[in-house]
């Protein structure tokens, strides 16, 4: 074709726009449009860099998520690419869609080869058999910097066979987004502080302005996250601290009413529709008055809506009758397989990235929170005054306190692989979801939970990886 | 010439003459490809199936039938097999009517028809998983183009939901399903259409018949192998089939759409049991194949026609 589109243009500009298009989709919280665009008012922060114990050599590839702040993933290319250049190791990056990354671990691991060091953004405590003890990184983390913080502990160590099977630097908090101005009419300008006034304030809202309550109850991460904090507010939990099933309890049963009845007076069937992407395009769409998610959905409303983005805020974890928690919204992982013959390079880098966590918290434009405190001590002033250009320049400044009100995917015990699979088959959405919709009573979607709670407990504890 | 190099050229000569020779050089890529592809990947489903495999410890332990006992107490196990057997049904009902309309259509002489047989097979030509994400934002909850439209239309007050509801999320996902399936049962029936001899249609004419009768006693009859092998081949991919649930509602809301591949998915592959999705996995053989021997049978029917 002499002028035009050729066949060959047109069929793979249109392959590359699918493309796009469907990892926009199936990616899990909205990712952060802004990118390169947006102008940080100061500089990042100085990195350090620490003479490696051994000498290094060969290579190293990484296999992680596209983080939901591509500035990020610019960011740590680069840091990597440098580290590489000055120890004698040849660093290579992969990024691929969140959602891709277990499903590339576990085909790597069956057939033994892969990346050298991969990332996830959830547990990945079932690959304990497979992966190297990270014990001595860890320790060498806390020597260094300090105490650990507990949930990033109980998302990376296994109490029963007392191995890191994972590293954790990092993590994110999940507070609730609100849009100031619809809560400011119902007399709750600074947002629900308690899951009654979520319930009171929201359904006024629905009455009065026809926008729902944006909490998911559909087989999705969001959701599973949500109906994790309401259980532990009103004092229920799918394990104890001793990894013992405790799911069928008066405290489930109430936290699953409460949830049929916001449901009913609060919100549409739209939830039970919904992919992680929705509740971020629903509060930016100004379909939602409240929804819990992290900081990204905002950090898009910043770019693409300002007036928007200007009109949410955040409150921490609702207070239920028992306590105020909410789960992590990300929790880094990191494994290195049995397979990966650069084990040494691997554990270096990330002792170099933990050390410069400074950078990755700055450059996901506070995104990323560190698992070791003492790392970035100029956190809690980033979030009294935004680099990113929040308006107010404080609007982040509550997730100072996020530790004391956030915890692990599998609270009060650890993050083991029956709390995995729990999770990953979203057996915890199903019980608030069926006994919203009334197919059963609040009582029996426990029973009916704990059952199948129990079953998948029974199967991972004959594989001696979960204790009770 | 040397007498080494005549005796090879006759050798050549002599293999590439041999019919059986040539058939299997011909047939090998396939077989390869349909061994290693499908013959190993299936031996391993059933090793699996018996085993205490996960995603994170390959090492293999032999359990006998605990992941089938596992999976008969699951619910969700019996809810998906239910919702298997109506999303397959339910699809390959619309794909047969559907492909016999789209194949009358195709076979008609109207201006413009390459253009229509193009955007017939353009459904089926898109990888499933983009046509889904598309249907997914179709459906939309919040900015459905289906809901806009039907609003315009004076149709609709508010929006549908459609992937919100037990109902409307399984006739959504039956209709995507037979969207992409139509025009693979269209083209295999359009084959059927052209085959019948014009004579026996022109008689019919001759006789007096109208367009329904000979819809109903001529093509009909005559096309019904085909039309036997078009349905099998939709049921057969709908009964695998994963995508269009698990992209549009991943077996939401409350399983109402989980089908057997997508639960086999989501216990071994997300939820990192393989031995109990293996075992999901392959409660679907035999269905499929009883399915395949159909097909066959209806295959032969139509060569002996």
């Amino acid at each position: 074709m002499a002028d035009g589109i050729s066949r060959r243009g047109f069929l793979g500009t249109a392959a590359v726009a699918g493309g796009l298009a469907a990892a926009g989709a199936a990616s899990g919280c909205a990712s952060d449009t802004s990118g390169p665009k947006a102008k940080p008012s100061g500089q990042g922060p100085a990195e350090v860099f620490t003479t490696p114990t051994r000498k290094l050599k060969g290579s190293l590839t990484i296999l992680m998520w596209s983080h939901f702040v591509p500035r990020h993933d610019t960011w740590f290319d680069k840091f990597a690419a440098d580290w590489g250049k000055r120890v004698g190791v040849s660093v290579r990056v992969d990024h691929i869609n969140t959602v891709d990354v277990p499903r590339r671990a576990a085909s790597e691991i069956q057939s033994g080869h892969g990346h050298d060091l991969i990332q996830h953004i959830a547990p990945l405590s079932q690959y304990e058999p497979s992966v190297l003890d990270m014990a001595d990184v860890a320790q060498e983390a806390t020597r260094r910097w300090g105490q650990q913080l507990e949930l990033c502990r109980k998302s990376s160590y296994n109490p029963n066979t007392r191995k890191f099977y994972a590293y954790c630097p990092g993590w994110a908090p999940d507070p609730g987004d609100y849009r100031k101005s619809m809560w400011q009419k119902v007399g709750l300008p600074n947002g629900p502080g308690s899951y009654d006034d979520l319930l009171r304030g929201a359904a006024e809202i629905k009455r009065t302005t026809g926008i729902p309550c944006g909490i998911g109850l559909s087989p999705e991460t969001d959701t599973n996250m949500a109906m994790r904090a309401l259980m532990w507010s009103f004092g229920a939990s799918e394990q104890d601290a001793d990894e013992r099933v405790v799911i069928n309890s008066d405290a489930a049963v109430a936290a699953v009413d409460f949830m049929a009845r916001l449901w009913k007076q609060a919100e549409t069937s739209e939830v039970f529709s919904w992919t992680p992407a929705s509740n971020n395009q629903a509060l930016i769409a100004g379909r939602s008055s409240y929804i819990l998610n992290s900081i990204s959905a905002w950090r898009t409303a910043q770019a693409t809506n300002a007036a928007i983005g200007d009109d949410i805020f955040f409150v921490p974890a609702l207070r239920g009758p028992k306590a105020a928690l909410a789960a992590q919204h990300v929790i880094q992982q990191w494994i290195i397989p049995k397979y990966s013959p650069n084990a040494d390079a691997a554990k270096e880098f990330l002792l170099h990235y933990t050390a410069n966590f400074a950078s990755a918290s700055y450059y996901s434009k506070l995104y990323d929170f560190p698992g070791w405190p003492s790392l970035v001590p100029q956190l809690d002033g980033w979030l009294d005054k935004d680099p990113w250009g929040a308006r107010p320049a404080n609007k982040l400044a509550l997730l100072k306190t996020a530790v004391s009100w956030s915890a692990n995917i599998g609270y009060p015990g650890p993050s083991n692989p029956a709390v995995g699979e729990i999770f990953n088959t979203n057996v915890l959405p199903t019980m608030f979801a069926r006994a919203a919709r009334g197919q059963v009573t609040a009582k029996q979607a426990v029973a009916e939970a704990s059952g199948q709670v129990n079953a998948v407990f029974a199967n991972w504890r004959a594989r001696k990886l979960v204790g009770g | 010439m040397s007498a080494a190099e005549s005796s090879g050229r006759a050798r050549k000569v002599r293999l590439s003459d041999r019919e059986g020779f040539l058939a299997w050089a011909m047939l090998l890529p396939s077989v390869v490809y349909i061994v290693a592809l499908v013959g190993v990947p299936f031996l391993l489903a059933i090793a699996f199936a018996f085993s205490d495999v996960t995603t994170g410890d390959p090492s293999y332990h032999f359990v006998g039938l605990r992941n089938f006992r596992a999976i008969f107490h699951d619910g969700v196990f019996w809810q998906a097999l239910g919702n298997t057997l109506l999303f397959t049904a339910a699809s390959m009902a619309l794909i047969v009517v559907f492909g016999k309309i789209l194949a009358n259509i195709l076979v008609a002489d109207f201006q413009g028809k390459w253009f229509v047989r193009f955007l017939v097979l353009l459904p089926w030509t898109t990888p499933v998983a983009l046509s889904s994400i598309s249907w997914l934002w179709f459906l939309d909850s919040i900015y459905s183009p289906v809901d806009w439209t039907l609003r315009r239309l004076g149709l609709l007050h508010g929006n549908v939901i459609w992937l919100g509801h037990s109902g409307t999320a399984m006739l959504s996902v039956v209709f995507v399903q037979a969207w992409r399936l139509t025009p693979l049962a269209a083209v295999i029936v359009m084959a059927g259409l052209v085959a019948i001899p014009r004579d026996l249609d022109e008689a019919a004419r001759v006789d007096g018949a109208g367009y329904w009768r000979r819809m109903f006693e001529v093509t009909i009859p005559l096309t019904l192998p085909v039309i036997a092998v078009a349905a099998l081949f939709g049921a057969i991919m709908t009964f695998t089939d994963m995508t269009v649930p698990y992209v549009l509602t991943r077996g939401g809301p409350t399983h109402a759409t989980d089908v057997l591949a997508s639960w086999a998915y989501f216990r071994g592959i997300e939820g990192g049991d393989v031995g109990q999705g293996a075992a999901i996995a392959l409660f679907l053989f035999p269905i499929l194949l009883a399915a395949a021997i159909a097909v066959l049978r209806a295959v032969r029917r139509l060569g002996l026609r």
